[in-house]
């Protein structure tokens, strides 16, 4: 001990020694404390799987975000029914065997349904006569294409194709190319979540080509899109009017969008006339025809909900709270299915009331449609008799446009689906027009007929049912769905196997 | 002989005191260090969500618009003067630290009285320009019934943070995470390569 100092007694330093031990000891634990609650904390804000990108299986997804993933998985159901639609598969040849004259030649005669939702997108893209038996020595009568609305392995596929070609057209015209086939062990998920988000920041997003093409061709950015047009953009992304272009890429059905000239069937149907475009030459009346998608968006624009800026999620996915947890119901579903959560949180109306305004909506103007309809069928009989009873190209040449002009517009109403609703003033003045020009066709067919020697109706055909219809325009329906049934016995096992064999090698393993 | 040295450790027992005291000093740095102890002092909102209770509250802001102008401490501190200031936030912050250290917070958070003064305070503080007439430089009439007998969120009910109120009302929210505390440096050093 050095004098003069303060001096500390043995026994009390002891004391400081045991003091000091017990106090670190507390401040160690205190210390581990913290680190496990900041691991916590990571824990708590960190999702369960990491999603890389382009991860087409809609589970792995779910895995993060399960109150989402489970409304979507409700796509499933298929018990709603509405008065003309809803998400039960509705034979619609069936229901509508006039359509089966309409589409003569064209692969909607074969098979046509009403959708279901969603979650059954490759299902029945698989069952459809439409795209054919494909088993190996015979080909689908389909593209590659027409797999791009229907999976989120699509912009997987596509990537992989831009990544190999080292070009984003080429390796977009690349998906497009070759048979309906080609790609068919490729796409199985069905759409959902990688259609229309982001894995990273589940912001939404555009993952198709076609429609940031239009876009540009329209000269706008799709990048400066608002998240309430993105609500609505996302589903734009193939609920819209489209062919396939022959002439962008070489030996490639090009998706295309042709908004060039704008989005009513007008600018639309000169867009196809400047291009002399026609999808198929009609059985009948031999008519260049038109096919119209469905112009879901392109309608709805026209409409007084989006003029007040309602998107498509307002309504088909509107919010719900579940446990007091407030999201966005990803069961994609007619509206009328959900009256509570989507028309009534703006208008004040009982719910049975909204509902009878929107089929009174529909009654009427499916009124004028089917009786456009009736017309067409007439005038695709009636151009037949005139080809049969010796009519010249040059004679038959405007009556041709006139059938491919009234039917476009006839299909352009018919097809948008939602169409009576979203914009009933603008459905109605097409349809209005589809009947004067479908009239003036029949005209100037009346006098040709006379011309040619025939003389009085020419009868309507007897197309009570689907099958008559079918007979009617000669379409061997017996072969086709032999062909479906060879395809589903031995191609269809061998694409689900391969693409399990492929899934099972990515990293994010579920259970 | 001033405080210092009599800390200061001393005679036959200055080795081991020497010793203990910097290991009882070192700790205490180092639990400031693990627990951001000084991104108290600031106002940056990432500091509310150094432990992710606040997480909600967080999310919610972070999607209103008082995000843009606003930040924590502008409405749940007072700000009559920069002593209450801290002396409020501190005392606050202590309370939250220890119930949280204690797991004492209940899933569903409710603001105290002195806190709901402190934010209606601070609504004014912003917003004053609403509750009187400028152009007449006086209450308007329905003042006193109106505005002082009932809070601005009675009304306002979204303002902020939204209406459903639980630890786990956000559970997909993206916040920033605080990451290892390990810098970088001994990260490599400590990796195989």
């Amino acid at each position: 001990m050095s004098p003069g100092n303060l001096t500390i007694k043995g026994g009390f330093s002891w004391i400081l020694i045991l003091v000091t031990i017990v106090v670190v000891f507390i401040l160690g634990l205190l210390a581990s404390s913290i680190m496990e609650r900041r691991t916590e904390a990571t824990f708590v804000s960190t999702p369960q799987v990491a999603i890389s990108e382009f991860e087409p299986r809609n589970d792995v997804w779910g895995k993060n975000y399960p109150r989402e993933y489970q409304s979507w998985l409700q796509t499933e159901d298929t018990s709603f029914r509405s008065k003309y639609n809803g998400n039960a598969e509705i034979d619609m040849l069936e229901v509508d065997p006039r359509l089966v004259v309409l589409w003569a030649g064209y692969g909607f005669s074969k098979d046509y349904n009403q959708g279901r939702g969603h979650s059954y997108a490759i299902t029945d893209m698989r069952n459809t006569l439409r795209t054919g038996g494909p088993v190996e020595g015979r080909n689908s009568p389909m593209p590659n294409t027409c797999w791009t609305c229907k999976s989120p392995d699509v912009p997987r596929v596509m990537n992989d194709l831009i990544k190999e070609k080292g070009d984003f057209k080429a390796g977009v015209a690349a998906f497009y190319a070759g048979k309906w086939e080609g790609l068919g062990p490729e796409v199985v998920n069905s759409i959902g979540c990688a259609d229309c988000h982001d894995p990273k920041t589940m912001n939404l997003t555009i993952t198709r080509p076609a429609l940031i093409e239009a876009y540009t061709k329209m000269g706008k950015d799709i990048t400066k899109a608002t998240h309430q047009e993105m609500r609505s953009l996302v589903c734009a992304q193939c609920h819209v009017e489209y062919y396939f272009d022959k002439h962008t890429v070489e030996g490639s059905p090009y998706l295309t969008f042709p908004w060039a000239k704008g989005m009513s069937a007008e600018a639309m149907e000169s867009y196809y006339d400047e291009i002399e475009f026609s999808d198929w030459t009609h059985k009948l009346s031999k008519a260049p025809m038109l096919k119209a998608q469905h112009p879901g968006y392109e309608i709805y624009s026209t409409g007084i909900h989006a003029e007040r800026g309602v998107s498509c999620a307002d309504c088909h996915m509107p919010y719900i709270s579940e446990g007091g947890q407030k999201f966005t119901d990803h069961h994609l579903q007619s509206p009328l299915n959900n009256v509570a959560n989507s028309c009534q949180v703006c208008h004040k109306e009982e719910g049975s009331q909204l509902m009878s305004d929107v089929y009174r909506s529909q009654d009427r103007v499916i009124e004028n449609r089917d009786q456009l309809e009736k017309l067409l069928v007439r005038a695709h009989v009636e151009a037949k008799t005139a080809w049969d009873n010796g009519a010249t190209e040059e004679q038959m040449k405007e009556i041709l446009i006139g059938i491919r002009h009234a039917q476009w517009r006839w299909d352009y109403a018919a097809a948008s689906h939602g169409g009576s609703f979203h914009s009933p003033v603008e459905i109605s003045r097409v349809i209005g027009t589809g009947i004067t020009i479908a009239q003036e066709t029949r005209i100037q067919l009346a006098r040709l007929l006379i011309a040619l020697g025939y003389v009085g109706e020419v009868p309507y055909p007897a197309i009570e049912t689907k099958a008559k219809a079918q007979e009617f325009i000669g379409l061997p329906i017996e072969k086709l769905e032999a062909e479906k049934q060879e395809f589903k016995e031995k191609t269809l096992p061998l694409w689900i196997e391969q693409a399990a064999k492929r899934e099972a090698g990515y990293g994010v393993t579920i259970e | 002989m001033n405080l210092l040295q009599l800390l200061k450790p001393q005679g036959n027992w200055r080795f081991t005191a020497s010793i203990s005291s910097g290991i009882f000093i070192g700790l205490v740095f180092f639990i400031l260090y693990i627990s951001n102890a000084t991104s108290y002092l600031s106002d940056d909102p990432k500091t509310c969500i150094n432990c992710h209770v606040m997480t909600p509250q967080y999310a919610t802001w972070s999607h209103s618009a008082h995000r843009e102008n606003a930040n924590c401490n502008d409405c749940h501190v007072p700000h009559n003067n920069v002593f209450n200031k801290y002396f409020f936030k501190a005392k606050d912050g202590l309370r939250h630290a220890t119930i949280f250290t204690l797991r004492g917070e209940p899933q569903v958070i409710h603001i105290k009285e002195e806190g709901r003064q402190v934010v209606y305070n601070n609504c004014i503080r912003c917003h004053g320009n609403l509750i009187t007439d400028s152009k007449l430089l006086s209450k308007t009439d329905s003042y006193h019934h109106e505005r002082t007998t009932r809070l601005c969120w009675e009304c306002h009910r979204e303002t902020p943070h939204g209406r459903v109120n639980s630890l786990s009302s956000v559970p997909n929210a993206q916040v920033p995470v605080l990451g290892s505390p390990v810098p970088k440096w001994l990260k490599k050093l400590t990796s195989d390569q």
